[in-house]
């Protein structure tokens, strides 16, 4: 079988997009040329939450999202999301890949769909025409932020002015003035939307390392054989170190980009942040389960 | 397989006369059944088609122009427009011409340009003794310019067609246009002029004098303004593209209830009414379209189209020959807003691969579909033309060759002189 | 008597549309003010736009099917001798109204599935998004059920408003 898997990202060389080609390559070897995956990314399947549905449809065989979309499907998925949760990309690779990744995973399973793999996204950071150096800096200040309640509510904890706005627009907004700062990863900020043309200082918050993951439809993969499933799962499993990898790579190339375009980077005082986002635990990790999820990541060591 | 399901269904659909949107519809459930996968699909892509922030300017838009329309700023550009060129001969079409394509400026779309300019103007003309056919193709050739002009929904549709595979702003569309449209009026009025003389339309009295023109123009500039909000909205980051959409329909409103006083309340709700109708008509379409898109991209018919066209030439003016012939011929029978989704998917990644600025491309598909909206066998602009005219499409076919050369022209002009459309962008945004 | 109601549906589906239609371009304003005057941009105005254009356009689609707004070719139509004309026309009604009723039901699918996922920005269920899908299509199915009688009979359908 040629599966389809959707992805939104445009770059034919995004470590996401190759990443689920390499599993397609494994798979390949693995079933003896019976199973591949065909990738169709520059959203042209859809988007994010669409492509999401139609996995749980089974109208799709796969999908790669961001883990944000899936907060409103199934509750766990918000944990990784939350803001200053990770200490660094280590501690979130140890999370994901222990009992916090596997509890998830399993979280999402009963809401129809298949864990396959956490795959890098970096970390986040506000950027702006101004430099940001600690939380007052933010104050009253038109961030642009994903259309969901939870990036409304970290940038609101900030003092910030949030403004939700598809990500389109945000290159002629920040160009305009219309907002001030915008926040991503460094790729979103280089070659993938060119913010950098507008906004000068990346503000190095690193707030959220929100992760990608792929997904496999639980209704299709139901009906596969227990050998075909495991081949899938392993498959997986083995692009995610050639992901991290890719993603490492893609990272470094987009800094030393946007560095040598003129962008300022500037040292944050992370402290002054993570003090102002209790109402954002308070609403967003608001049940015990949640609570201990959230005590067990920051235990890991 | 699939690909035929969808080729040959939604052409005996569209043959036999169902209305388009639900031809692609059906065609579009047909496939889907015969690929195996849940019709839900279809459905969610419509869904999904129309919630796009950008596409809000679309009512707002199709609902500025409604109120232009009953509220008596059409009136003031046209007697505007005829102050400066009535008297010269054939000179009814001429200020047609300006007319239409500063209405354009106001309107959302060639459709709604010409309800509003012909409604005026054809009777007018015919009134004055010109030639039904001439008065017709006048009118909804310079209607067509409106689709340049800076509010524009099918220039906004454009830019969120080439979403993942180029970025391309509102505000640069908007630039990359304005050069063009001027071009295409400078054209259209060599074409009215041309035939006027071959005809030997009368001249109209001697010109009114600069008073007049100062004092319509005077009386027009506040509908007239409604393009500069935009801009300068939009320039300086005021608002976003839909925001001052939002805005030029409140503007409408102001000017036409409060300053010019002309529109009365059920003036009003009329043009509410029609802007509801209309905008359940283009966003159900827009929505549909989304549909049939889905289906493009999974049997990958863009990479295969580029294959098979680069296998035919690699000289790139042959290629964007190509692409513009069966931009056309796809133009004759489909309406802009599914056209623009559709086929810039397919055939932008191809003339970028041959060098193509995206913004170039978008001016030469906004030509094209400018071109199919007066072409039968589906013209809208025309049907409309036609119907205020009371004539058949085939009799405004005979006399149309003067004005498919001005468009030609002009997309010749596009197509092979970049300078023409990005010039002004790269003027003001770099 | 099935026309009187028909047409009552349609002047009261394109009011509700007008009304849907003033409250789009108060939130879209509102926006606007909220970012510059009071510096807090009301996060659900856009939101609640893009949701309103959806029941906006479910009316408007309708509308159009019952005043036969929606554009399609009409030149083998015109060609056909009379007889056959009248069936060609029920065809295409029958084939309009076959895509109302599956507007409909696929509707009603979505909007069940996603009765537990909340719209962001707004406190209410995603649902609401298919929701106007089920309306569209129940008045497409009406509509067209008019049009098929009123040909059978020779009347015409009058639009009821404006
Ligand atoms: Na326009
Ligand atoms: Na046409």
């Amino acid at each position: 079988t040629e599966f389809k898997s959707a992805d939104i990202h445009n770059s034919d060389d995004y470590p996401t997009v190759t990443a689920v080609k390499f599993m397609s390559d494994e798979l390949k070897k693995a079933t003896g040329g019976k199973d591949t995956i065909k990738v169709f990314n520059k959203g042209a399947l859809g988007t994010e939450k669409e492509t999401i549905d139609q996995v749980k449809i089974g109208a799709l065989d796969m999908v790669r999202v961001n883990i944000s979309p899936m907060n409103s499907v199934c509750a766990k998925t918000n944990i990784p999301v939350l803001p200053f949760l990770f200490r660094s990309v280590d501690h979130l690779h140890k999370v994901l890949d222990g009992p916090i990744g596997e509890e998830i995973a399993k979280d999402c399973e009963s809401a129809g769909f298949v864990l396959l793999a956490y795959y890098d996204s970096g970390s986040r950071s506000i950027y702006s025409k101004k430099p940001v150096k600690s939380v007052a800096d933010t104050k009253g200040m038109k961030i642009r932020v994903q259309q969901s309640d939870l990036w409304v509510a970290v940038a609101g904890a900030m003092g910030a002015n949030p403004t939700p706005m598809p990500a389109g627009e945000v290159l002629t907004a920040l160009k305009t003035g219309l907002v001030d700062a915008a926040e991503n990863n460094y790729p979103s900020y280089g070659s993938g939307f060119r913010h950098f043309e507008a906004a000068k200082y990346y503000n190095k918050t690193e707030h959220s390392m929100a992760p990608e993951v792929l997904l496999f439809s639980k209704v299709i993969f139901d009906k596969l054989s227990k050998t075909e499933q495991d081949q899938i799962r392993a498959a997986a499993k083995a692009s995610v170190p050639f992901n991290r990898q890719a993603w490492a790579a893609y990272e470094k190339k987009e800094y030393d980009m946007v560095k040598a375009a003129g962008t300022e980077f500037v040292e944050v005082d992370k402290k002054s942040f993570q003090d102002v986002m209790a109402p954002v635990y308070d609403k967003f990790a608001n049940t015990p389960d949640l609570k201990r999820l959230v005590k067990a990541v920051q235990d890991t060591k | 397989m699939e690909l035929t399901v969808l080729g040959v269904s939604f052409g005996v659909l569209l043959l036999i006369g169902v209305p388009v949107g639900f031809a692609v519809g059906l065609s579009s459930v047909a496939t889907i059944i015969a690929a195996g996968i849940p019709v839900a699909v279809v459905f969610q892509k419509m869904v999904g088609g129309m919630q796009v922030f950008s596409f809000l300017a679309i009512p707002f838009f199709i609902f500025a122009g409604e109120l232009m329309l009953h509220g008596g700023i059409a009136e003031r550009i046209v007697r505007f427009a005829n102050s400066l060129v009535g008297h010269v001969r054939g000179g009814l079409g001429m200020s047609n011409v300006l007319g239409c394509t500063l209405f354009g400026g106001v309107a959302g779309s060639p459709v709604a340009d010409v309800s509003a300019m012909g409604s005026v103007m054809i009777p007018l003309m015919k009134k004055e003794g010109y030639d039904t056919d001439y008065a017709v193709n006048v009118t909804t050739h310079a209607s067509l310019v409106g689709a340049l002009m800076p509010t524009s929904h099918n220039l906004i549709l454009y830019t969120l067609a080439t979403a993942g595979i180029a970025s391309v702003s509102v505000l640069g569309m908007i630039m990359a246009c304005i050069v063009p449209a001027v071009l295409l009026t400078v054209l259209n009025l060599l074409a009215a002029y041309g035939v006027a003389i071959k005809r030997g339309y009368p001249t109209r009295g001697a010109f009114s004098g600069w008073g007049e023109v100062g004092n319509s123009f005077v009386a027009a500039l506040p509908g007239l303004l409604v393009v500069g909000i935009i801009l300068t909205g939009i320039l300086t980051g005021v608002f976003t593209a839909t925001e001052s959409a939002a805005t030029a329909v409140l503007w409408a409103l102001i000017i036409t209830g409060l300053v010019y006083r002309s529109l009365s309340w059920s003036d009003f709700i009329k043009s509410c009414a029609k802007a509801c109708k209309t905008t359940g008509v283009v966003l159900f379409l827009i929505g549909i379209s989304n549909a049939f898109g889905y289906f493009l991209a999974m049997y990958s018919v863009p990479e295969r189209t580029g294959d098979l066209m680069s296998t035919v030439t690699q000289t790139p003016w042959m290629i964007f020959l190509m692409i513009n012939v069966v931009l056309f011929l796809l133009g004759t029978f489909l309406d802009m807003a599914p056209t623009l989704l559709i086929c810039t998917p397919i055939f932008l990644p191809i003339a970028q691969k041959f060098g193509m600025d995206p913004s170039q491309f978008g001016v030469l598909m906004l030509i094209n579909c400018a071109l199919g909206l007066n072409t039968p066998p589906v013209g809208t602009t025309q049907f409309v033309g036609c119907a205020i005219g009371g004539i058949s499409v085939g009799e405004v076919m005979r006399s149309i060759w003067p004005f498919y050369g001005a468009l030609l022209a002009c997309l010749a002009l596009v197509t092979y002189v970049p300078a023409f459309s990005l010039w002004l962008p790269n003027l003001i945004l770099h | 008597m099935y026309t009187r109601f028909c047409a009552t549906l349609s002047k009261l589906s394109l009011m509700l549309a007008v009304a849907g239609l003033i409250v789009l371009i108060a939130c879209v304003q509102y926006q606007v003010i909220g970012r510059y005057v009071f510096n807090d941009t009301p996060t659900w105005a856009e939101a609640l736009a893009l949701l309103l254009v959806l029941y906006i356009t479910a009316l408007g689609v309708a509308v159009g099917v019952r005043d036969a707004g929606h554009i399609g070719m009409d030149s083998i139509i015109s060609l056909l001798p009379e007889s056959m004309r009248l069936k060609l026309e029920i065809i295409i009604h029958i084939l309009v109204g076959t895509f109302g009723a599956l507007m409909a039901y696929n509707g009603y699918i979505w909007a069940v599935l996603k009765w537990n996922d909340q719209k962001p920005m707004l406190a209410i269920p995603s649902s609401m998004d298919y929701v106007p899908l089920v309306i569209a299509g129940v008045l497409v199915v009406l509509f067209t059920i008019e049009h098929v009688i009123a040909l059978i009979q020779g009347k015409e359908v009058v639009p009821a408003w404006n």
